[in-house]
């Protein structure tokens, strides 16, 4: 290969606390190099219970960490949680605008410590940064990421003088990004983007071939899942605009898997007949270069959530409101605290835990089952995901060493 | 190489045409050029200029039918996208390579058949529907615009043909799982593994579930060993010659929408080459990465065929 690369072997029988299971295997980075990048911010917990059935799984990338990582960036384990009663009109489903823009402007400056909003943007963003807007249409119409959310990021970073040219909102599929069409709440010029047409499998000319995670998990032949290669060729920062949403197969899905599972080529392929690999693939995609380091900001959209049946929302039959958006850099502890919200409402409607992994719950590939009964799984569920990911550096899972500041708007 | 593998490489297949003279027109707009037709009407074609070949329908029914080409619906067994079915018959053409072949096929699928049996070299005649004309005059002119190259196929094992219907269904998965293997009389010495069905190493019972059998292959082999890789497509399989400087790699589209993007990698000391898409023509590899052994690119958007001349 004429340009370095680095190949990085993460074996699963090795994942460690210390995620000491990365093996560097071809020129580029050290092994130092990797060990700071994966430590940055004192990520790395002690005392992770990591399982050890994992599969092998090869990272490939030929770029560097930054110097302080995206995720989990300068503020691990804080998360500045805003709440509203009145940021959305639940009979209508209809988000408040002015409501969500103060929840924001709070969050912001709670996070940074800035005196002013532009001040709390800044010390993210500067003019001449090319930012993407990782945002989620998966659960169409019901629960997506609000345009007001959306809106107001936009707004705050042309208010930072990053021109609308570099701003672009994505998503893996053009066919869920044309139903959210995110285009008519935001100015002229700014990209709405995706990998690819839809779903099938069919176009792959969206993905970077040089950058990917490399796995054999059910006999696949195509083994690989490549980064979008918007994230790794344009991009200079990235936004995670995610829901809360249950998973069927990860148990919950906020920031990680939105950044992971949204930005990475062939990840369906990670769950079949029951069974899901989501437990070491979402960390692991989440902790590859550069989307780690680009990745600066999550904003958790918990105005709506989905509390079963996820991540789709069809119907408003599982939808619910949690009235609150959740704001940091670690997107391990924003996760950790996500995964109780789901199961919270989860128990308040009688359903099984999303840590259930009774065979008796499991009515294997039955999607139709499983949106009928909240008490059906389709596949074993792994939310441990959040805590694996947290091995990796990737921020905090404990929530004893979690700092949650609350806001009321 | 055997003599007749090298005269199979340079067999064109040809479509089975009972229609009138008075069809030239559609047959001539097409760009199709040969023809097999009934012994009766042969004088009147090649008076119309045309290139054919005197088949009756009794020769036709003599030949071998295969199944049509393409990927099938199989609830519980396959998946659409992440695990598709796949009817192919590549690896027949492999066990039997002086055989005669024919394919009736619906609308929409000369093209993947032409392809199939233009990939293997077969001895194929093809009965099409006339909605196809257009589709099978492209392929076909495709065809005979590629240059030409025979060389030998590649192949990282050796499959023992006890000629039974267990052997055929394991050969079946292997090479729709991409795993090049030569099909052999006894085990080969120039290959680390030989498959022989029904021996210690490789009970009967395995073979009994061909998809474990090959993934059992896969394995052994290791991905890291395979001559050829293709990702981006559950529905591509691929067929590689070679001589060591020079490879022709196949790629025959089983999933009836185009493709953009597909990545191969083909171990060896390639340094380039040049794609050959139906429906497009000549094109660059894009993404060309040359490195630990190994030639990896690819290619734009492209359908039911794609060649790939590597140096």
């Amino acid at each position: 290969m004429h340009r370095r690369a680095f190949v990085r072997l993460l074996a699963a029988a090795a994942a460690s606390a210390k995620a000491a299971g990365l093996d560097v295997v071809a020129k580029g980075p050290s092994t130092r190099d990797l060990e700071r990048s994966l430590g940055a911010g004192g990520g790395l917990e002690a005392g992770l219970q990591i399982r050890t059935d994992l599969p092998p799984l090869k990272i490939v990338s030929r770029y560097s960490p930054a110097a302080t990582p995206g995720m989990p960036g300068p503020f691990p384990g804080r998360v500045i949680r805003v709440k509203s009663d009145r940021c959305v009109d639940t009979a209508t489903n209809t988000a408040n605008d002015q409501v969500v823009r103060e929840m924001m402007a709070q969050g912001m400056r709670a996070l940074t410590g800035a005196p002013t909003t532009a001040d709390a943007w800044r010390r993210f963003f500067t003019p001449s940064d090319v930012v993407g807007i990782k945002v989620n249409c998966g659960g169409y119409p019901n629960c997506i990421s609000a345009y007001e959310i959306v809106a107001e990021t936009v707004r705050q970073l042309t208010g930072l003088g990053v021109p609308v040219s570099q701003i672009y909102i994505y998503e893996r599929f053009q066919n869920q990004m044309d139903e959210c069409n995110y285009a008519a709440h935001v100015p002229e010029g700014v990209q709405s983007v995706a990998a690819e047409r839809a779903n099938r499998n069919t176009d792959n000319s969206g993905y970077d071939p040089e950058t990917y995670l490399e796995a054999n998990l059910f006999g696949e032949e195509d083994t690989r899942s490549s980064m979008m290669r918007l994230v790794s060729k344009r991009l200079t920062k990235i936004i995670n605009i995610p829901n809360i949403k249950d998973h069927g197969a990860s148990g919950a899905t906020g920031c990680l898997k939105n950044i992971a599972y949204g930005s990475f080529s062939n990840v369906a392929r990670t769950h079949q007949r029951g069974k899901t690999h989501t437990y070491s693939f979402i960390g692991t995609l989440a902790s590859m270069e550069p989307i780690r380091s680009r990745t600066v900001l999550q904003i958790m959209d918990g105005i709506r959530g989905v509390w079963h049946g996820g991540p789709f929302a069809r119907t408003t039959k599982y939808v619910f409101y949690p009235k609150q958006i959740m704001f940091g850099t670690d997107p391990v502890a924003i996760d950790r605290l996500l995964l109780d919200i789901v199961d919270n409402e989860r128990k308040a409607h009688g359903a099984i835990s999303i840590w259930d992994r009774n065979p008796n719950s499991l009515k294997m590939d039955d999607t139709r089952a499983r949106d009928a009964n909240p008490n059906v799984n389709i596949i074993i569920r792994e939310p441990g995901h959040v805590e694996y990911a947290a091995s990796l550096g990737l921020g905090v899972a404990d929530l004893a060493k979690i700092k949650v500041q609350e806001l009321t708007v | 190489m055997t003599a007749a593998v090298l005269a199979l490489v340079a067999a064109v297949p040809c479509l089975y045409w009972t229609q009138g003279i008075d069809s030239r027109p559609t047959l001539e707009s097409a760009g199709i050029k040969r023809l097999c037709v009934p012994p009766d009407q042969v004088e009147a074609w090649r008076k119309a200029g045309f290139n054919v070949t005197a088949t009756s329908d009794a020769d036709f029914s003599a030949r071998e039918a295969l199944p049509v080409p393409g990927t099938t619906p199989r609830p519980g067994v396959a998946s659409p996208t992440r695990a598709p079915w796949i009817v192919a018959s590549g690896w027949r053409f492999m066990r039997a390579p002086t055989g005669k072949y024919s394919y009736t096929v619906p609308a929409g699928k000369a093209a993947l058949a032409l392809a199939e049996a233009a990939a293997y070299g077969g001895d194929v005649v093809l009965k099409i529907e006339a909605a196809d004309v257009p589709a099978a005059g492209a392929m076909l002119t495709f065809l005979d615009s590629l240059p030409t190259l025979d060389l030998p196929p590649a192949a990282d094992f050796g499959v023992v043909d006890d000629g039974s219907a267990i052997t055929a269904e394991a050969m079946n998965l292997l090479a729709r799982r991409n795993l090049l293997f030569e099909i052999e009389k006894a085990p080969a010495a120039r290959y680390r593994i030989n498959v022989a069905i029904g021996t210690a190493a490789y009970p009967a019972q395995d073979a009994a579930d061909p998809s474990a059998f090959a993934q059992k292959i896969r394995a052994q082999l290791t991905d890291e060993q395979r001559s050829l890789r293709i990702y981006g497509s559950e529905v591509v399989i691929a067929r590689l010659t070679s001589d060591g400087k020079r490879a022709r790699v196949h790629l025959i589209n089983y999933g009836g929408r185009e493709i953009e993007g597909l990545r191969v990698r083909v171990r060896g000391t390639y340094q380039g080459g040049d794609a050959y898409l139906a429906g497009t023509g000549k094109a660059a590899l894009q993404d060309q990465v040359v490195a630990d052994g190994a030639i990896e690119f690819s290619l734009p958007k492209f359908g039911a065929y794609a060649v790939v001349d590597l140096r």
